[in-house]
């Protein structure tokens, strides 16, 4: 168990719905993945992300209807629900990936997402197949 | 196409467990299509089973990934030939016909079904695949306006439809459309409501399962 | 049936009473989940002397029950006709035709050909079901057998069933239209009488039946309207959302909700009576089909307020 280390997260971002420059990662070891649409998003990257050690894999896409290609950010939720259905089998918990709607002007709300993650993997724990 | 759907993550691991070195087979024609074992879909359960085994604290497993064109063409299988000697097991993500062509043309290789196949059908609208054939030997689409009651009516009606339905609905569950309420439709806008009067009698199903496994020879094409 | 009527033999009770322009009446018994025959003889005799015909169903709704074959049987032996339901549900070509013939040789004269409730209703939605043949194609089969004398392959029966032959007909299911050309294809393939479904839409079922008339069909086939006393708006209700192909108005539901609950039950009565009155007037109409299910003691009370019989 490495349960002294940083909780290890795995953020996939549309770029403009967050700014990488923004001051929200404190307490975690962050890995980020920047995407011109958060609808890039595909079930194996997020899987990977776990394979690859994630305790948990986040993804911000624009707010509701502002996003630039009008359904991406409705293709991107859908395939979040997908995923988190496949590490419910795999016994990885669905709970570990989540999808959020940022405003790229507000990075107050990202901060408080990355510390509510943080303390969710505190509660569950790190990645089981890591 | 043939659909299918992929088996639950849980039943393939039992499959699974006993072998250490897994090929997972897919397969790029009709379960490709409905997104059941394709490349994209062999990909994502490698990672799945990865993450399961670790995640149930098992042994791990070493996945090799491959994709064919078709499972149920031997031009095609050959080329699965190399990555079959080299694992314990093939877990084949085509259909039941393609499970078992593998089977037949590597008969050394345990070959195990990761998919369900379910029926032969069309996508309706991206992620919605639908039931339209059942493979009955015996056509008779021409008379019923291009629409099968063999296949879409829950009782198999030949002769029109039973008591039950209403708004166009079966009585089965309001999701499924009536296949007569649609034959009715059709055949009333090409204007040939006529051919329901015809009487048709009982059906000939030994063109279907009931003869027996089936078999078909083109003479012309066997040297 | 009209001009050849006074030279035909008839091939049942019920067949006779229709043939003698009496206004039939026939009754429904369910038999039991089980291999109780005294169910049967108790349902018996809360319906003799009321009914011309009693119809024992097959496996109604898909829930297993004794066999129409020995339900029919055990209403015979209590001085009962019965109308052996089949449906083509559960039995191949092969299995229907040998019940045919056992049933006629233990004294069965009735038939009524069926599809079947679909299996996912019932007790085991995990079976199979076979509709080998539809109810049509059952039809003509009975048919053939009492006019060629040969079974389905062409083989040349012994004995030949001779039965008079009913199916249903539910002049409330959709497509509207279609409904008259089914059931001109029903009397094609032989139907001697048809069966309704409960009939609460006076309305609707009357244009079936002008339809019916303009083609001719009622010259050509007995037809028996259904009915089913109410209990209360609740069941109306209840019927109207989830018996399959029910069709029960708006109004029939208030009026039965519009009076104290205890008097409920006399409404739909009252409902069932005039319902069976206007059938009574209704030129092309032969007989009504009381289904009054496992409610068999309402039965006489029907009749004898309905005036139905002598």
């Amino acid at each position: 168990m490495k349960t002294n280390n940083k909780p290890k997260i795995t953020l996939f971002y549309c770029i403009n719905a967050f700014m990488e420059s923004a001051p929200v990662f404190e307490g975690c070891s962050i890995k980020t993945i920047k995407m011109a649409c958060s609808s890039m998003t595909k079930d194996i990257f997020l899987l990977k992300a776990f394979e690859a050690g994630a305790d948990a894999v986040l993804v911000f896409a624009c707010p509701e209807k502002q996003c630039r290609y009008v359904e991406g950010g409705i293709r991107a939720r859908k395939r979040i629900e997908w995923t988190k259905h496949l590490l419910d089998e795999t016994g990885i918990d669905g709970r570990r990936l989540a999808i959020f709607n940022t405003d790229i002007k507000d990075p107050k709300a990202a901060g408080k997402i990355i510390r509510e993650t943080i303390e969710l993997i505190n509660e569950l724990g790190p990645n089981p197949a890591a | 196409m043939i659909v299918g759907e992929q088996k639950p993550i849980k039943e393939i691991m039992e499959s699974v467990a006993p072998y250490k070195r897994v090929l997972i087979l897919g397969c790029g024609t009709c379960v490709k299509t409905c997104f059941a074992g394709g490349e994209d879909e062999v990909e994502v359960l490698a990672s799945a089973l990865r993450l399961a085994f670790k995640t149930k604290k098992q042994r791990s497993i070493e996945i090799e990934e491959l994709t064919i064109e078709r499972q149920c063409e031997n031009e095609f299988i050959q080329e699965a030939a190399a990555g079959i000697g080299r694992n314990d097991v093939v877990l084949s993500l085509a259909c039941g016909a393609g499970v078992q062509a593998m089977a037949e043309r590597f008969p050394a290789a345990p070959v195990l079904p990761g998919v369900n196949t379910t029926f032969i059908g069309i996508q309706d609208r991206p992620g919605i695949f639908s039931e339209r054939c059942s493979g009955c030997g015996d056509c008779g689409l021409a008379r019923f306006g291009g629409i099968c009651p063999v296949t879409r009516c829950s009782k198999k009606l030949l002769n029109g439809p039973c008591g039950g339905s209403q708004n166009g609905k079966c009585e089965v569950d309001p999701s499924i459309d009536c296949a007569w309420h649609l034959i009715i439709e059709r055949l009333t806008e090409l204007g040939q409501l006529d051919n329901l009067k015809t009487y048709i009698p009982p059906k000939n199903w030994q063109t279907s399962t009931s003869g027996g496994p089936r078999k078909l020879v083109r003479e012309d094409q066997i040297i | 049936m009209s001009n050849d009527d006074m030279t035909i033999k008839p091939l049942s009770k019920l067949h006779e009473i229709l043939l003698n322009g009496e206004f039939a009446v026939t009754g429904e018994c369910g038999p039991p989940r089980g291999a109780n025959r005294e169910v049967i003889a108790k349902k018996a005799g809360l319906l003799k002397g009321f009914i011309d015909a009693v119809n024992v169903t097959d496996n109604q709704t898909a829930i297993v029950r004794m066999s129409s074959i020995a339900g029919a049987v055990h209403l015979i032996e209590a001085g009962l006709e019965p109308v052996m339901q089949m449906v083509v549900r559960d039995r191949n070509r092969i299995a229907l035709q040998s019940d045919i013939l056992g049933a006629y040789s233990m004294g069965i004269r009735n038939i009524l050909c069926l599809s079947g409730d679909h299996q996912s209703f019932g007790s085991q939605p995990d079976a199979l079901n076979v509709f080998d043949i539809d109810s049509l194609n059952l039809v003509r089969t009975v048919k053939d057998m009492r006019e060629t004398g040969k079974d389905m392959s062409g083989f040349e029966l012994d004995i030949a069933p001779a039965m008079f032959i009913g199916a249903a007909a539910n002049p409330f299911a959709d497509p509207f239209e279609y409904r008259v050309l089914r059931l001109a294809k029903k009397i094609d393939a032989g139907v001697d009488f048809i069966q309704t479904q409960c009939i609460y839409n006076m309305a609707r079922f009357k244009q079936w039946i002008k339809m019916a008339r303009e083609e001719g069909l009622t010259e050509k086939v007995y037809i028996l309207g259904g009915v089913t006393p109410l209990k209360s708006a609740g069941m109306a209700r209840y019927m109207n959302n989830k018996v399959a192909g029910m069709d029960i108005p708006d109004e029939i539901i208030k009026r039965m909700g519009s009076v104290p609950k205890e008097d409920a039950i006399e409404e739909g009565m009252k409902i069932c009576l005039e319902t069976i009155a206007e059938l009574k007037e209704l030129d092309g109409v032969s007989g009504v089909h009381i289904m009054a299910i496992e409610w068999e003691e309402k039965v006489g009370e029907i009749v004898k307020r309905a005036g139905l019989k002598k």
